[in-house]
């Protein structure tokens, strides 16, 4: 017998045979008891104390994952990271989410079925398991029965194995060499084959490449190119104006831009401010005022800004006592509708924005006309 | 050995005694809680004891159809329980009485609403009571051939049924595909006329499946409870327990992709009806029904051993049992209101049907032999392992 040795096969003829041997081949202790059949025999896993595989929690664990990843992702784009509304729904509509979810759990779910039983429980890439070069292989795959008792540890016993199996009924022993080059993957081999991918991939890729710049009519797939559409931007057919894009319908408003102070500045007087006066809020004017009031009307509001002198017009000097008087409403109007050199800043400010800067420059008034409560508040 | 074939059940007198105090009940709702109710309860039992008898023999059909060996030793239980079928035949014609009081189709209204115009001849009042007699008497005809030819099996051991039934399966599949949707659209949608949603047999037969599944499961293993269905093993509950889990699934797809279909579209006349079903307590409702008939069954079923092991499973059983009950309750009552009914004409009823349904399953489970013992593969079916 040889040096090492991989596992000591015995041979039966009979199932009846092969479970009669398996208490006295496990009793024995000398190894992993293992059997190779032509077809499943019932009741067999029980008695090699095979443990149930972990494949099914595995699954399970991968299929909520995938569920709950699945879910993540969609709220998260379509709820947090880019609200949207489709179709009517609401930004975080979970019933849209379920189609996905399921694709998702299901391929988690099966994949972990699929490469967890190749790679994690049945060692792929194994190439060659020793039993298949062993002499018994070709009774095992037709009518003989095969008790092997696998070494565990260098220290196995071949000859006590083959006595065990021997006492136990089998009618042929054969040892099994260990193999001489490793049956699992080589680092050497990880190259081959990445090597050979890279290259399939380039060889493809320049293939097509050319392919479809030489034979312009080969063209692949260009029906997502090719379908009837309107670009932005670009000329179309399609309507009289010859225009891909249109003009909207009158009277279309953007969401968020809801026409206000349409009325005269008078009118617009009575109008509430909506927002509460929130340090957010505040910070917001702040910010929008900065960029967009004070090169006309200076940081502090006193009409006096960094364009002041190129601009002619001189723009209104927001500390003077008639603005100081102004209700909310009337500096809101101004801003949406501009006033005569002023021009108007609806476009550019959405309605919490507006709101936002007049609350700025009403603390911009306040603080040049501080009172002594007000120093108190302040200092407190 | 002698067992005693009714260890373990409720006395037959206790039974008896519900079934008198709910006929009490029953007639008394008609006059106390005015007849929509009492026609409402009336069709809801009707399809409760429908689908359960027909959900038994499509297992029946089935096995025949794939030519099961497994199933052969517990084939006679949803044979039994598939002759549910013929009490099933008196409730339905009762249930006839229904039509005018329920179903706003069959009124003569109908004719001039827009929406109903057009199948007014459809959900005509004549039309629909002879929908359903013929599906009663398909229903029978299944019966019939698949039951009553079985049970003669017993007798005659003759191998030929065999291939009578797997020639007849395929034809029953055809009747039973009409017959689950004929009775699901006129006795359930047809409360709801200007509502459609074409998967809706498809809903009605999962409930249907998952209802006999769940009650052959019981009553296998009450009867090894008894020692009765010897050679039955855990192999054999496995699959009914694998069947159970896989149309669970089946269940709540089918109905999530109804919803979700009709949630996107937001159609006035599709959506309608699950709006109903989503305010108030019958929202509530809505979410138990999701979880009773798939999130709890479906972890209860996952592992291998819930569905071998006859404690564990009898409970999922039992569970699908109220689950498919809730299901119909679901589908049925929301008619009578934005608030869920229940009180005494539902507790009557309930006694009445259940008292009824225990006794002829329990009648019928002394009927004749345990197994199919003329079945030709019955031994191979012992034998079966995993
Ligand atoms: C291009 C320079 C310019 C910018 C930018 C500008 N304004 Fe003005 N603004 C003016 C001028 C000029 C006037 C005086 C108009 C007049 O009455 O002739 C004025 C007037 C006003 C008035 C007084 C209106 C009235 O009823 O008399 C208010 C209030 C005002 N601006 C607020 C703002 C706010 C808030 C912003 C930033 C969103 C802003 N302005 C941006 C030039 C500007």
């Amino acid at each position: 017998m040889p040096e090492t040795s991989y596992a000591v096969l015995g041979v039966f003829e009979t199932p009846d045979a092969l479970m009669k041997a398996i208490p006295q081949a496990r009793a024995a202790k000398l190894g992993t008891v293992e059997a190779y059949t032509p077809y499943a025999i019932h009741g067999i896993e029980e008695a090699l104390g095979l443990r149930r595989s972990p494949l099914g929690g595995m699954v399970l664990v991968m299929g909520i994952l995938g569920a709950i990843t699945a879910f993540g992702f969609q709220y998260w784009i379509s709820a947090i990271d880019y609200p949207i509304i489709t179709g009517g729904k609401g930004a975080g509509s979970w019933e849209a989410f379920i189609p996905i979810m399921f694709e998702v759990t299901v391929l988690f779910a099966t994949f972990t079925a699929g490469l967890g039983m190749l790679f994690l429980l049945n060692k792929l890439p194994f190439f060659g398991h020793p039993v298949l070069s062993s002499k018994s292989i070709k009774g095992i795959t037709r009518d003989r029965y095969v008790l092997a008792v696998e070494a565990e540890s260098e220290a196995f016993d071949s000859a006590a194995a083959a006595r065990t199996l021997q006492a136990a009924g089998a009618i042929e022993i054969e040892a099994l060499p260990a193999p001489d080059r490793s049956p699992f993957l080589t680092s050497d081999y990880i190259l081959r084959t990445l090597g050979g991918i890279f290259i399939a991939c380039v060889v493809a890729g320049l293939a097509m490449y050319f392919a479809t710049k030489w034979f312009p009519v080969l063209a692949p797939m260009k029906y997502m190119h090719e379908q009837p559409r309107l670009n932005a931007q670009k000329a179309s057919d399609f309507f009289k104006d010859g225009h891909g894009m249109q003009q909207p319908v009158p009277g279309t408003v953007a969401r968020g831009y809801l026409p206000t102070a349409t009325g005269t500045q008078e009118e617009a007087a009575s109008l509430v401010n909506p927002l509460p006066r929130t340090p957010e809020v505040f910070a917001l004017g702040k910010k929008v005022y900065t960029n967009r009031c004070e090169v006309c009307h200076g940081a502090v509001g006193n009409g006096v800004g960094s364009l002041t002198a190129a601009y002619g017009a001189k723009p209104a000097n927001l500390q003077a006592q008639q603005f100081l008087d102004y209700p909310d409403g009337k500096i809101y109007w101004a801003i949406v509708n501009g006033k005569n050199s002023m021009p108007s800043h609806a476009p550019y400010l959405s309605e919490r924005e507006r709101w936002a800067v007049v609350d700025y420059v009403r603390a911009l008034q306040r603080a040049q006309n501080a009172k002594d409560e007000d120093l108190k508040v302040a200092t407190r | 050995m002698s067992q005693d074939k009714n260890a373990s059940n409720l006395p037959a007198s206790w039974l008896w005694g519900a079934v008198a105090l709910g006929a009490l009940g029953v007639l008394g709702s008609y006059a106390a809680a005015g007849p929509e109710r009492f026609w409402a309860n009336w069709v809801f039992w009707f399809v409760l004891l429908f689908t359960l008898g027909l959900g038994s023999l499509f297992i029946v059909a089935l096995e025949h159809l794939v030519n099961a060996k497994w199933s052969v030793p517990i084939r006679r239980i949803p044979e039994r329980l598939a002759t549910l079928l013929i009490p099933s035949i008196p409730v339905g014609l009762i249930a006839l009485g229904a039509i005018p009081v329920l179903y706003p189709g069959a009124r003569p209204e109908a004719a001039h609403h827009p929406l109903l115009a057009g199948k007014a001849f459809w959900l005509s009042m004549p039309f629909f009571s002879a929908r359903t007699v013929v599906a009663l008497a398909l229903c029978l005809l299944g019966l019939w051939v698949l039951v009553g030819g079985s049970l003669k099996q017993d007798a005659t051991k003759d191998p030929a049924f065999n291939f009578k039934a797997r020639k007849f399966a395929p034809a029953f599949m055809a009747i039973f595909a009409l017959v689950v949707t004929l009775v699901a659209f006129d006795w359930i949608s047809g409360l709801t006329p200007e509502w459609y949603s074409d998967i809706f047999g498809v809903y009605v037969f999962a409930g249907a499946f998952l209802s006999g599944l769940a009650a052959t499961a019981l009553a296998v293993l009450h009867l090894q409870d008894q020692g009765r269905l010897e050679g039955v093993r855990g192999d054999h509950l496995y699959n009914l327990g694998g069947f159970l889990f896989a149309f669970t699934v089946f269940w709540s797809y089918i109905g999530f992709a109804q919803y979700m279909l009709m949630w996107y579209a937001n159609l006035p006349d599709e959506v309608i009806w699950y709006k109903v079903r989503l305010q108030g307590s019958w929202h509530l409702i809505t979410l138990v029904l999701a979880g009773l008939h798939f999130v709890l069954p479906f972890f209860a079923l996952v592992t291998r051993d819930s569905k071998k092991d006859p404690r564990r499973l009898r409970r999922v059983a039992y569970l699908m049992l109220g689950a498919h009950v809730l299901d119909i309750y679901w589908l049925i009552f929301p008619i009578l209101g934005a608030s869920p009914r229940f009180s005494w004409p539902e507790l009557s009823f309930a006694l009445f049907f259940l008292g009824g349904i225990l006794l002829w399953a329990r009648g019928a489970m002394q009927k004749g032999e345990d197994m199919p013992v003329g079945d030709p593969f019955l031994r191979e079916g012992l034998e079966f392992r995993l």
